[in-house]
């Protein structure tokens, strides 16, 4: 007791001293970013968990892209709901919405708060509208200039705006949403008259009741649904909103993790100066007779008080940062998520003390084990720690954080191996940089030769400073990058008359309307293509899933249905890579490539989570959710084992699919076979309907489909689409610079708060500067008196100073900028098919961010020694 | 007073040994293993101090006084020999329980104060009370640093303090626990001639008074010459023994 109360009392005597501070701003910067990710993922996981059911809107739901006309019997109240995308317009504004239409009994669990104006909370009404009337989202309010109570058309029927829709069951609002809601009553969609054969629907049935009655009817139904049909529970409905989160969740936390390391590195640094400087204090106890259980007792109990101390003042900034993280990630909803949680602060707490203990035990163990002769003899070092405990335990300490926030074993494998090279990369890159930097030494002269000089007899220090410090700018450089120049470079490089505005849900009826319409407007359209929606089922005979090993099985291509369309012309941008195209009667094409039968091996555009953002800009793209019903009464359709089609390469590799293969596909209730006889290549991101699966002429065209074709309409003519909605109410429009624009405040919103979360890591940067700073002060300090005796004048020391950490900084700055161009070059060219540019502003801007970053925090760390006399700093330093 | 040749220790078993003194030692040695070979530090040193005795350990520098004062107090392990302190034989003892030994019975000046920087003078004293669990630490403290003189300056740090204030607070450290035996290395080293004279004379001062055995190494004549007895070292070994 004596020791753990005499340990607090040196602990509070010590406070101000310079290595405990820095350990605690690491501490409190480490856990300040985990636990702003921590608060934040917890209250939108509560958000979906303690809604339960209301946040499905029933207790079982089944969403299916065609009508299901039998249902297993069930004693459960039912609710049915459909769902589709139309244009929503008020005199010349029109604007793309997507429609739920109810019936009375929705939503059967949790409610609909319906607002009178904007920005209230509302009150709880059924979702269904008075008849004549709907409810919509309040940004559809501006969007379209009007205001409660004002009409808008949908298709061919006029509707009064009676509410504001300011919750609903399944939505935290935000980001995930691109075109905005709107209730409408399910008898009046007749009116409208937007529903054609071939429109994208979702058919929404909700049930609740008894469990027990629950149960068998979903064991009933599960057998009876296909894959392109789901069914989900109210948990298992939470669950799997709550794992698409996760896996989000999951990256922001990593990045959340890096600050945390980074901080160990700092708490590691300072730990050591700090057990360096206590070794006289620990000799001292151990001669006035305390022995090695109270001595480790003593700075246990210190380092137990600054861990939560650290972490709890982290905890608090993470309380605060989380409500600005919220913002920028779910602006809409931030009000609506459930208070803080008490969970994260223990996770956070955990995190940080295990954080320091893998950081500053091994400096500990060596500062309890110093020998009691140390008073009379000050050069006896303390007793050596095994270096394999010292790595046992930094090492077992930090594999465990990032086992916890990685999740998964093969996440940990790749952070770790990622670390591991970075480290590397960053201490190559760091040392090369200080051989740059001895040649500018021998060639400079005064302070600079002098600051130079520092920075390369520190070296480890400066390896250590420059790795942190490039580190952090380069991510928050790359951030930056990706934010503003991908998008403007992906915009550039698309030619100047390239498509703009999709058109939808084109019938068959109205393909010469609308052709002529675009005509008499002098628009240039592309060619018009059907789609008739059909599942992938089978390969050479086999059910697909069967032919794929486990960890593809998984392939959204095989969950969705397909937009299947047919043409004898191969589309612009498409090039076929193996095989031959099978024009109109299967005439041969110039091929190139692969040879018949290689599974493909080139990278796959969609794949890549970048590439997808100006591929989900193409919400046609064949994955996109367009839903097409076959109509009732269709032909039955050949199957014809002659039959030719074309695959895109991406599926194509995801799949093992190959040119010969035999792929059968289910399209309503009919099965039909076709050969693969190519393999293309599309250009998704060239603004023109892509497909993955292209028929030869045929095979489909009995079945009635609805078409799509793109538009350019340059920015003079924008005032025929008001005119073009009004005349073909049933057609959807859908503007691309809108829809890109959506994407880009979407992906302003996550970059911002992985870029608010790079605040951190930046000054966790800065903090092992000032670590590794403070650790060589000592020696800095003798240096300095040395100099200061033998006439070095204060400015001379200064100059050298801010020359030494001013070249770190531009050091730091320049390497980043070399691994961001390196890293933008890479992402543009391999996941963007973007040619590589240079940012010369960037080789200006990172260097001085970095000298004054690193300057600023180098300076005020040592500015003291300049300034305190010769003859007292000898007496302090004994 | 002539106190008997007691510095060179004739024969006889440990309990014998252990009976004449505080602080007993029979045939001490310390070797080192560098890189040429084996250094005898200490060689053979014969030694026993009576409870209440003043001992000074006097040699050029290197021969061994403060390797013999550290094995003395208990702060390093002999090579050779046999060593009692407080009626314990060293040599049975492990760090832990050799220290345990010396919480509240031993009190150590040094050259360089060892004084922690970021305690007060108040503080620095308190620190070995603390450690011996005195429930009295605190009052203590004050008292004994009255006696040294610089009740007035309490509350100042060491930086604050003069080398003279700063020794005089490791003095009011060491005697604060009552200890049985007062271990001083170079107490005047790091101190002008004047200071000191000062200090040599409150050190024994205190020591008369307080009835405790005081050991110290020095290289100061006058300051040998103020104790009781004295052990003259040349290259580890105890070569004469002169009673001052």
């Amino acid at each position: 007791m004596t020791f753990m109360r005499l340990g607090l009392w040196l602990l509070r005597r010590e406070r101000a001293s310079g290595e405990w501070r820095v350990l605690l701003l690491a501490l409190i910067i480490g856990v300040g970013s985990v636990s702003t990710t921590g608060f934040l993922g917890d209250r939108i996981k509560r958000a979906m968990s303690e809604q339960g059911a209301s946040f499905l809107g029933a207790d079982l739901l089944v969403s299916s892209p065609r009508p299901i006309e039998t249902w297993p019997s069930h004693p459960l109240r039912t609710s049915s709901a459909l769902e589709f995308a139309s244009m929503v317009s008020h005199g010349d504004a029109f604007q793309l919405a997507t429609l739920r239409a109810v019936d009375a009994a929705y939503p059967l669990r949790g409610s609909v708060r319906i607002a009178d104006r904007p920005f209230e909370a509302g009150t709880p009404r059924p979702a269904q509208p008075p008849p004549g009337a709907i409810y919509v989202d309040q940004e559809l309010l501006a969007l379209l200039d009007v205001q409660v109570d004002d009409p808008v058309q949908i298709g061919e029927a006029t509707f009064r705006i009676a509410g504001l829709v300011a919750e609903e069951p399944g939505q935290l609002g935000g980001v995930f949403g691109l075109a905005p809601r709107v209730f409408m009553r399910a008898d009046e969609i007749e009116r409208t008259r937007v529903l054609q054969p071939g429109s994208r629907l979702t058919y929404l049935y909700q049930f609740s009741g008894e469990p027990g009655a629950l149960a068998a009817f979903s064991a009933a139904l599960k057998t009876k649904l296909d894959s392109t049909q789901r069914l989900i529970g109210s948990r298992e409905g939470v669950e799997t909103l709550r794992g698409a989160f996760a896996n989000a969740d999951h990256y922001i936390q990593l990045t959340a993790l890096i600050s945390l390391l980074l901080s160990v590195a700092a708490i590691a640094i300072a730990a050591h100066r700090h057990a360096l400087r206590h070794y006289d204090q620990a000799a001292l106890l151990r001669c006035f007779g305390a022995t090695t259980a109270q001595l480790r007792t003593l700075y246990a109990i210190q380092l137990l008080t600054l861990g939560l101390l650290g972490s709890l003042l982290g905890v608090a900034i993470g309380a605060l940062m989380q409500q600005a993280l919220a913002g920028l990630i779910l602006p809409d909803a931030v009000t609506r998520l459930p208070s803080l949680g008490a969970a994260p602060v223990g996770v956070a707490v955990v995190s940080g003390l295990l954080a320091l203990a893998g950081a500053s035990l091994p400096a500990l163990m060596r500062l309890i084990r110093v020998p009691p002769l140390r008073v009379l003899r000050r050069d006896i070092p303390p007793l050596p720690v095994a270096a394999w405990l010292s790595v046992a335990i930094s090492g077992s300490a930090l594999l465990i954080l990032i086992a916890w926030y990685a999740g998964d074993v093969k996440l940990v494998g790749v952070f770790v191996g990622a670390l591991a090279a970075l480290v590397a990369v960053l201490t190559l890159l760091a040392r090369l940089a200080l051989v740059a930097g001895r040649g500018v030494q021998k060639i400079s002269y005064g302070p600079l030769r002098f600051g130079l000089a520092q920075m390369l007899r520190h070296r480890f220090d400066s390896t250590l400073q420059l790795g942190a410090f490039t580190l952090a700018l380069f991510l928050v450089a790359l951030l930056a990058l990706v934010r503003s120049d991908l998008v403007d470079s992906w915009r550039q490089q698309l030619p100047p008359q390239a498509p703009n505005y999709f058109l939808v849900n084109i019938a068959p009826h109205q393909q010469d309307a609308v052709a002529a319409y675009l005509s008499q407007h002098r628009l240039q359209a592309s060619a018009l293509y059907p789609m008739v929606r059909g599942r992938l089922v089978s390969k050479n005979g086999q059910p697909i899933a069967e032919t794929l090993p486990p960890e593809k099985r998984d392939s959204n291509t095989l969950r969705r249905e397909l937009n299947l369309t047919w043409t004898a012309v191969l589309p612009a941008n498409n090039t076929v890579l193996a095989g031959h195209w099978h024009g109109e009667r299967r005439a041969a094409a110039p091929v190139k490539g692969t040879p018949a039968g290689t599974p493909l091996l080139r990278s796959d555009p969609s794949a890549a989570p970048v590439k997808g953002m100006p591929k989900a800009g193409n919400p046609l793209s064949p994955e996109a959710d367009a839903e097409l019903t076959p109509p009732a009464g269709a032909p039955p359709l050949r199957s014809d084992p002659s039959a030719e089609i074309s695959v895109e390469s991406g599926m194509a590799e995801r799949l093992d699919l190959a040119v010969g293969d035999t792929l059968g596909f289910q399209v309503g209730d009919q099965t039909l076979t076709a050969r693969i006889t190519s393999i293309r290549s599309v250009k998704w991101d060239s603004m023109q309907p892509n497909f993955f699966v292209i028929f030869a002429p045929g095979q489909l065209d009995a079945l009635p489909a609805s078409s799509i074709a793109s538009v350019y309409v340059p920015p003079d003519a924008t005032g025929v689409l008001p005119g073009f909605v009004k005349t073909f109410p049933g057609i959807t429009i859908l503007a691309l610079d809108k829809l890109i624009a959506n994407i880009e405040a979407v992906f302003a919103q996550i970059i911002g708060a992985i870029q608010l979360l790079l605040g951190f890591l930046l000054a966790a940067g800065m903090a092992v500067v000032v670590a590794t700073l403070l650790a060589s002060l000592d020696a800095r300090q003798q240096e300095a008196v040395l100099l200061r005796t033998l006439g070095a004048q204060r400015a001379y020391l200064a100059k050298g100073l801010w020359s030494e950490f001013i070249a770190l900084g531009v050091l730091a700055g320049l390497l980043a900028s070399v691994c961001a161009e390196i890293a933008m070059a890479l992402i543009a060219d391999r996941l963007f098919d973007l040619p590589v540019r240079l940012h010369p502003w960037l080789w200006l801007a990172l260097p001085i961010a970095g000298a004054l970053l690193v300057g600023m925090s180098g300076w005020l760390t040592t500015r003291h020694i300049t300034r305190v006399p010769p003859m007292q700093s000898i007496r302090a330093l004994g | 007073m002539t106190p008997p040749d007691s510095t060179r220790f004739p024969t006889g078993s440990a309990s014998a040994a252990q009976s004449c003194g505080v602080v007993t030692a029979h045939a001490l040695s310390q070797r080192v293993v560098t890189a040429d070979g084996t250094l005898a530090i200490l060689s053979e040193v014969e030694l026993a101090v009576k409870a209440g005795e003043t001992l000074a350990i006097t040699g050029a520098s290197g021969s061994g006084k403060s390797t013999l004062l550290g094995l003395l107090a208990g702060l390093d392990q002999p090579s050779a020999g046999e060593l009692f302190l407080l009626g314990q034989r060293l040599n049975d003892l492990d760090e832990d329980a050799r220290a345990r030994l010396r919480a509240g019975r031993i009190g150590f000046v040094f050259q360089s104060f060892q004084l922690l920087p970021a305690l007060t003078a108040l503080e620095n004293v308190l620190l070995p009370l603390e450690l011996a669990g005195r429930a009295d630490a605190r009052d203590r403290a004050i008292h004994w640093l009255d006696r040294v003189g610089l009740a007035a300056r309490a509350g100042h740090t060491p930086r604050q303090l003069s080398g003279g204030e700063q020794q005089r607070v490791a003095i009011a450290r060491a005697f604060a626990t009552d200890p049985e035996i007062v271990f001083a290395d170079e107490p005047t080293g790091n101190l002008d001639a004047d200071t000191g004279a000062r200090i040599i004379d409150l050190l024994f001062e205190l020591n008369a008074s307080a009835h405790t055995t005081l050991i110290l190494v020095t290289h100061d004549d006058a300051l040998a010459a103020r104790c009781q007895r004295r052990l003259h070292l040349v290259a580890g070994r105890a070569c004469e023994a002169v009673s001052a």
